[in-house]
């Protein structure tokens, strides 16, 4: 057996070890590569940014813990950005195994920002700037059902507390008030809010989701159904790179940590592995052909 | 009548649940709204006591006949009960107790360090295991053996470079080039297939509705 078709039959587990490398190694030897926005996510970013006041950022956690790895820093990077610009925030679970995560990144952003926080002004307060609803079921319930009375859907909140007498949900009874809802998945769901929450209430969506889904949702970008998108880990550190600016004009130099843009160079080396791959088993396949012929 | 009360159950709710779209009257609104946030929620914990129902009543079996793997469905049927309970009469944290101990000294066992020390490493795993996958099919099967096929191993080229910053250092244009492949030429191929796609939905759903398409109601 020549080298060529040797080459085009070579044992699978030198490909996967190969991949382990490429990136394992970037996570232990970091280093940062920049990330310019795409248009969707510059698009998302700005429209949250410059949300009134008085409007509020619901998030809905539609994914569970495999495709976390990707998803998790845009649900960090989304409430940074909400708590960086003192914007309510109300955060659901539409996945029972997505219930864990919303906690997750709740708990670590309020611990980020009451770190630096001064006064009991300054700091994100449980049901005073925020709320985490929790989960409940069915969909279509929930996603009709807070065009209407959120408190109605959502009576008691995730730690069990009652939501009506919330300070928040008093700034947060409806679509009204909601700025936009963005919707973190790695299924269909965003399509569900467009077609239930969006059509019937005309509430502003933008979404979040895995890489490999993108180009499913490219024609509701385009047709402004969604506002903003933010596609796989490159999208989070897309958000994180634009995040940072707007935190240090805004006098925030925390230096968080953004997991998005960490990950963008193990990313990067195991797409172009993936590429080289490609082109070898090319090579070796038109060798070998070439030689049969 | 077996048959014919689910066909008639369905082509009411089927065609409210239509109507409510588009008669805005208060009466009507009032139903929809009971039924959204009533009935469908007693529903939907009716399809939970049924699928733990189901999925115990399937391991048992499994144990009791000593089926293949037969031991593994002890790990299920534990799991289930432990964080079952631990859901239920367990806290959330050390901020969240519950009313079961959920903590011995340092070690802690609530629902969330359940969560993030178990499920999540399980799930990522699981999950991490396709980039070794995906790896080892791109090497073997991703030939230019056609001209569509170049096409193809083109553009996953271009998207991949593009996706990744470093895209950007290696030619300057690709990551616009990339994200002009996916919002003008996927757009219109996925617009296509979408319309499609939501033609046969409707025309099933109707053919469900009116009891054209009985397969739903099992027995052949």
């Amino acid at each position: 057996m020549g080298f060529w078709k040797k080459l085009q039959s070579i044992d699978r587990r030198w490909i996967y070890l190969v991949i382990w490398l490429v990136v394992m190694l970037p996570l232990i030897f970091p280093f940062r590569i920049k990330s310019v926005a795409t248009p969707p996510v510059k698009s998302l970013f700005t429209y949250i940014d410059t949300m009134p006041e008085d409007k509020a950022l619901i998030i809905s956690v539609d994914y569970t813990p495999d495709t976390q790895a990707e998803l998790q820093p845009m649900l960090v990077a989304l409430l940074r950005h909400a708590f960086a610009i003192r914007r309510p925030v109300g955060v659901l679970a539409m996945a029972v195994p997505g219930l864990g995560l919303g906690e997750d990144a709740i708990r670590q952003v309020t611990a980020e920002f009451n770190a630096h926080a001064g006064t009991k002004a300054d700091s994100i307060i449980n049901g005073r700037d925020y709320v985490y609803w929790g989960w409940t079921t069915p969909p279509i319930t929930v996603m009709l059902g807070m065009g209407q009375h959120i408190a109605k859907v959502f009576p008691i909140d995730y730690y069990g507390r009652q939501t009506e007498s919330m300070p928040v949900m008093q700034r947060l009874k409806n679509y009204d008030d909601a700025g936009i809802l963005v919707s973190i998945a790695a299924s269909s769901m965003p399509l569900s809010w467009i077609n239930l929450a969006q059509t019937q209430f005309g509430l502003h969506l933008g979404c979040g989701i895995t890489a490999v889904s993108a180009a499913d949702y490219y024609p509701y970008v385009n047709s402004g159904q969604f506002t903003g998108m933010l596609a796989g880990m490159k999208g989070a550190a897309e958000y994180e790179g634009l995040l940072e600016q707007c935190m240090v004009k805004n006098g925030m130099d925390w230096h968080l940590r953004g997991k998005g843009t960490e990950a963008m160079s193990s990313q990067a080396a195991a797409h172009l592995a993936i590429m080289a791959f490609i082109i070898v088993g090319n090579i070796a396949y038109f060798v070998t052909r070439r030689r049969k012929s | 009548m077996k048959k014919r009360l689910p066909l008639i159950l369905v082509l009411v709710t089927g065609i409210f649940g239509a109507v409510t779209y588009f008669v805005p009257h208060h009466s009507i609104q009032a139903v929809d709204e009971s039924v959204r946030n009533d009935v469908m929620r007693i529903i939907a914990a009716f399809s939970l006591v049924l699928g733990l129902g189901s999925i115990l009543q399937h391991h048992f079996n499994k144990i009791q006949r000593k089926a293949q793997n037969w031991q593994y469905s002890w790990i299920t049927v534990i799991t289930i009960f432990v964080t079952g309970v631990i859901g239920l009469f367990g806290g959330i944290d050390l901020a969240h107790p519950g009313v079961l101990p959920t903590h011995i000294g340092g070690f802690s066992f609530h629902m969330q360090t359940l969560y993030m020390n178990m499920m999540v490493p399980l799930g990522a795993t699981m999950f991490s295991m396709l980039a070794f996958f995906m790896a080892s099919a791109a090497y073997r099967a991703f030939r230019a053996r056609s001209f569509s096929a170049t096409l193809l191993l083109a553009a996953a080229f271009v998207l991949m470079l593009g996706a990744v910053p470093l895209g950007r250092m290696i030619f300057h244009p690709l990551p616009s080039f990339a994200e002009w492949i996916l919002a003008v030429p996927n757009t219109a191929a996925k617009r296509g297939i979408n319309f499609g796609i939501q033609l046969g939905i409707l025309a099933t759903s109707l053919k469900i509705l009116l009891g054209v398409e009985r397969g739903w109601l099992g027995g052949g």
